[in-house]
């Protein structure tokens, strides 16, 4: 049987909207979580320390062409933190700082992305405890093709206020031992998912 | 007071290290009384940073004052000193020196080994001298900590001996070692 033309094209459109002449394809993408790494770092009594997030999901819409249906939404497992010290760590999950029982997800959702001069940014909410503030992240993306796929590489890093977020209640929100400024650096690599 | 040592009396400078050491390892064991018995936390780490900064200022005079006692003459001890007292004052001297290096190296050691860095007031951060082991750090915490209490014991011994030379021998050794009192050659009481 013959399928008249206009309603095939139609049954793409319907079918597959991201075919539209104006508005180019949005691959999605998850978290490689075996190669990604996302990562802190604080001064802690005047000397700067590591720690890092080992169980987050990352779920990325972007394609450059077409930013305006671009997303990106990471949560993390807060409790999953690491700072190579059990007592430190014990301590950070505490309730006078990240208060994990109570606050088991941080979130990062942007809902806008835009071209920046050194690549992205990606703009949008950011939840710790339950504090939610505007945040912007600023991020590059490439694009590899591995072995038939194609993997994607973001990377970024920025500067937020611990006490902005609560994390830091009581004797924790000085600011003399443990700094309010806390980097936040990340290195994902991301598959995209097949269509 | 003249700024050098002579044979007779410590200099202003040697006084000044001397006391200043004294006030820091004074506030030393403290500081380590006081955060022993605090729970993981702010205050703690507080306490625990300024320990560390003091105790690296220590290292740091320290490092000075040897280096001052080689380049000016040593006060000679009293002669009414027994042969069997010139070796022990010798010995103790010689351990606290050993100990006014070993303590505070052994803690920077052991924060090494925990994997915190050592900053010296927030100003600036020192080297770790040794990776990340726990194993290490439980065993630098008890040497850290025998060996306070050790220099803990010479210092009072020190001092008893000081006293004891002040009040009972009536001789100058003290009085050498004191900023605000003149030294009188002849005067003393033998």
């Amino acid at each position: 049987m013959r399928i008249p033309a206009p309603s095939l094209a139609a049954f793409l459109l319907v079918s597959f909207p991201s075919f539209s002449a104006d508005a180019p394809a949005v691959p999605h993408y998850a978290l490689d979580a075996a190669k990604s790494t996302l990562e802190f770092s604080f001064t802690q009594a005047g000397a700067q320390n590591k720690g890092k997030f080992t169980h987050y999901t990352v779920n990325f819409d972007f394609s450059p062409d077409n930013l305006a249906a671009s997303r990106l939404e990471v949560t993390i497992d807060v409790a999953s933190l690491a700072t190579g010290d059990q007592e430190r760590d014990d301590t950070l999950r505490d309730a006078d700082l990240f208060a994990v029982k109570k606050f088991p997800q941080a979130r990062f959702s942007a809902t806008q992305i835009v071209k920046s001069a050194s690549g992205y940014e990606a703009v949008g909410k950011l939840t710790i405890r339950d504090a939610t503030r505007e945040a912007r992240v600023p991020f590059t993306f490439r694009v590899a093709s591995e072995a038939g796929t194609n993997a994607g590489y973001m990377a970024g890093k920025t500067t937020l206020k611990r006490l902005d977020y609560g994390v830091g209640q009581g004797d924790w929100k000085a600011t003399d031992q443990v700094g309010n400024d806390v980097s936040v650096s990340f290195a994902l690599r991301l598959t995209a998912a097949a269509h | 007071m003249a700024i050098r040592n002579t044979t007779r009396r410590w200099g202003a400078i040697a006084q000044l290290l001397h006391w200043l050491i004294a006030l820091f390892i004074i506030a030393q064991f403290t500081l380590a009384l006081l955060f022993a018995d605090l729970p993981a936390g702010a205050r703690k780490l507080t306490l625990l940073a300024r320990h560390k900064s003091i105790g690296i200022s220590i290292l740091m005079l320290a490092c000075l004052r040897l280096g001052w006692r080689w380049a000016n003459p040593t006060p000679t001890l009293p002669d009414t000193l027994k042969p069997y007292e010139r070796s022990l004052a010798r010995f103790t001297h010689a351990l606290l020196y050993v100990l006014l290096f070993a303590v505070p190296f052994t803690g920077w050691t052991m924060s090494s080994a925990r994997g915190f860095p050592v900053s010296w007031f927030g100003l600036f951060t020192l080297p770790d001298l040794v990776p990340k082991d726990k194993s290490l750090y439980n065993m630098l915490v008890t040497t850290h900590t025998v060996l306070a209490w050790i220099l803990g014991g010479v210092v009072t011994l020190h001092l008893g001996a000081a006293l004891k030379h002040h009040f009972m021998l009536k001789d100058d050794v003290l009085r050498r070692m004191l900023p605000f009192v003149s030294h009188k050659p002849q005067g003393s009481a033998r």
